[in-house]
């Protein structure tokens, strides 16, 4: 380690405790925005029903996807993504925008985690927002619940699916350690991991020749793994296929996020913050 | 008059030189945001043209015919962000109280906005213009005299319609300070709205694309004109595809006399 680690000190859950409240207080003072993004997710909602609706209302109904199936599929797409979207390490770009970083190296933390923490603070309010954003959906759209046993296999694969793109996620901001600007890379990723992860149309409307292909992508393990255990589409015998694939995206990008943190932390202590 | 009209035009023409030559000093920008643009259009299309394989008729629009809905939105937009897309940038110019500077200045407020050096590259407009060539091929529209004469003012009345909704908002900012979220909105609804044939909606959300915010005169009117289409949302005439250019010039007018009461009451409460 270098001259500026801090000297050793036993570890301590409670700051990062402290870091992620601070970060969920902070959100939940954005009152507007909070209102926007519910409102804009019941007009979304709104929109693909009347879309499903004419689409099933004119053509050959697609065997393994009813019109309630691809209803309750994009409405719980748009209220996954009111968590998925969040960008949870987003602070490591800022702070490596504004040079703030160099700062957080020399303090008595676990600079990763201090930033895990804020970004699961932020994560723990949009969570929050489900509830509310449910509610009015439901005013709108009729969602089917699925037996608690398939409902269960949702929740682990939500989780699975919110750490894969968590990773991606991270590994993109560490990039600025290098580029300093990512933010058209992000959005791009974003748009293709929307298109591609199933968020707006399930990959199993998509050409059989290219769905081979792109379910083998991680974009799928982030949206259309869980999307497709919550309809149905998925059957208990799969789960141990789809949730091994999205662990096996877990553990790659978690090797890759620690080589490029490692190789990035150096590069801002080498060159003295 | 004349004397007026040179000067604007004068200033119009410098302000378009330092735009080429800032677009040119960037070039490198300009490729990442052809790029960029590309890839979000291309997303969005992509999109569509899968939805269209797995169910062939959209309410009896095929994709060519909506790839040509899409275009002739993307255009209007598209023309729209190279000319107006600095009157977005008002209620910043409000909040940081730096908008008092139009009022010192000889010449008219908005054309002063709009005339607001900034970096503006061309790439979606090019895009756009591609897209609309293949599309118009594609969905074997025929190009005769009306289309001719008709394209190019609708295309601008699509741009005013789209100028006219943003400058509304824009001028909530001297009541509201903070009018992103509005904007946002409304950016949504344009973008994800005027994706399909507004025949597939309910039909109070015809109604407000139609009369309230009217982004189906954008695309969906005039398409259902030249693909030769009845007209089934509102059950009105196809020619109703031609009345884009005076739309666009009713909802200018009217954002414009909304924009000089937002001017009257900024100045009103001593700013």
């Amino acid at each position: 380690m270098t001259s500026i680690s801090a000297p050793p000190q036993r570890f301590s859950l409670k700051p990062y405790l402290e870091f992620a409240r601070v970060a969920f207080e902070r959100e939940a003072t954005y009152r507007f925005e909070v209102f926007t993004s519910i409102g804009s997710l019941l007009v979304r909602v709104y929109l693909f029903r009347m879309v499903w609706t004419a689409l099933y209302a004119q053509n050959v109904a697609p065997k393994d996807l009813s019109l309630q199936d691809a209803i309750t599929y994009s409405t719980v797409a748009l209220l996954m993504s009111l968590v998925l979207d969040i960008d949870q390490t987003r602070l490591i770009h800022d702070k490596l925008h504004d040079g703030s970083i160099a700062t957080d190296f020399m303090k008595p933390i676990n600079v990763p985690l201090y930033f895990f923490s804020d970004g699961t603070g932020e994560v723990l309010f949009h969570s929050v927002l489900i509830l509310p954003s449910l509610a009015l959906a439901a005013l709108i759209v009729h969602i089917d619940i699925p037996p608690p046993d398939v409902l269960g296999a949702f929740f682990l694969s939500f989780l699975f699916g919110y750490l894969v793109g968590l990773l991606m996620n991270f590994i993109l901001n560490c990039i600025a350690f290098w580029t300093l600007e990512i933010h058209a890379v992000q959005l791009i990723v974003t748009w293709i991991t929307d298109l591609l992860g199933g968020q707006i149309i399930p990959l199993i409307f998509f050409p059989l020749a290219f769905q081979g292909f792109i379910f083998a992508l991680p974009f799928a393990a982030i949206y259309s793994t869980p999307l497709l255990i919550y309809v149905g589409s998925v059957t208990p015998e799969r789960y141990p296929e789809v949730l091994g694939l999205q662990v096996m995206w877990i553990a790659i990008f978690a090797v890759i996020s620690v080589f490029i943190w490692r190789a990035g932390a150096r590069r801002v202590v080498v060159q003295g913050g | 008059m004349a004397e007026r009209l040179a000067i604007w035009g004068d200033v119009y023409r410098q302000y378009w030189r330092i735009n080429v030559l800032t677009a040119l000093e960037y070039r490198a920008n300009f490729l990442v945001w052809f790029g960029f643009t590309f890839i979000y259009h291309a997303t969005a299309l992509i999109a569509l043209w899968i939805i269209l394989q797995e169910f062939p008729s959209m309410n009896g629009w095929n994709f060519p015919q909506m790839a040509f809905l899409y275009s002739l939105w993307m255009l209007a937009h598209s023309i729209n962000n190279t000319l107006f897309l600095t009157v977005g940038d008002v209620p910043e110019h409000v909040r940081e109280g730096e908008f008092d500077r139009v009022f010192v200045r000889p010449l008219n407020a908005l054309f002063q906005i709009i005339t607001t050096p900034q970096q503006i590259f061309p790439d979606e407009l090019i895009l756009a213009l591609s897209l609309f060539v293949l599309a118009t091929i594609w969905s074997g529209v025929t190009v005769d005299w009306w289309f001719v004469v008709f394209i190019p003012l609708i295309v601008m009345g699509g741009a005013l319609i789209d100028f006219a909704i943003n400058l509304v908002i824009a001028t909530c900012s001297f009541w509201f300070v903070r009018v992103d979220a509005l904007r946002w909105i409304a950016f949504q609804l344009e973008q994800e709205f005027t994706r399909y044939p507004i025949s597939i909606y309910t039909k109070g959300v015809r109604l407000v694309l139609t009369f309230l915010l009217p982004f189906a005169f954008m695309n969906y009117f005039p398409a259902t004109f030249f693909l030769d289409k009845a007209e089934d949302a509102l059950h009105l005439s196809p020619f109703v595809g031609l009345a884009t250019p005076l739309v666009g010039l009713v909802c200018f007018v009217l954002a414009y006399w909304f924009w000089i009461i937002g001017l009257n009451k900024y100045q009103g409460v001593g700013h």
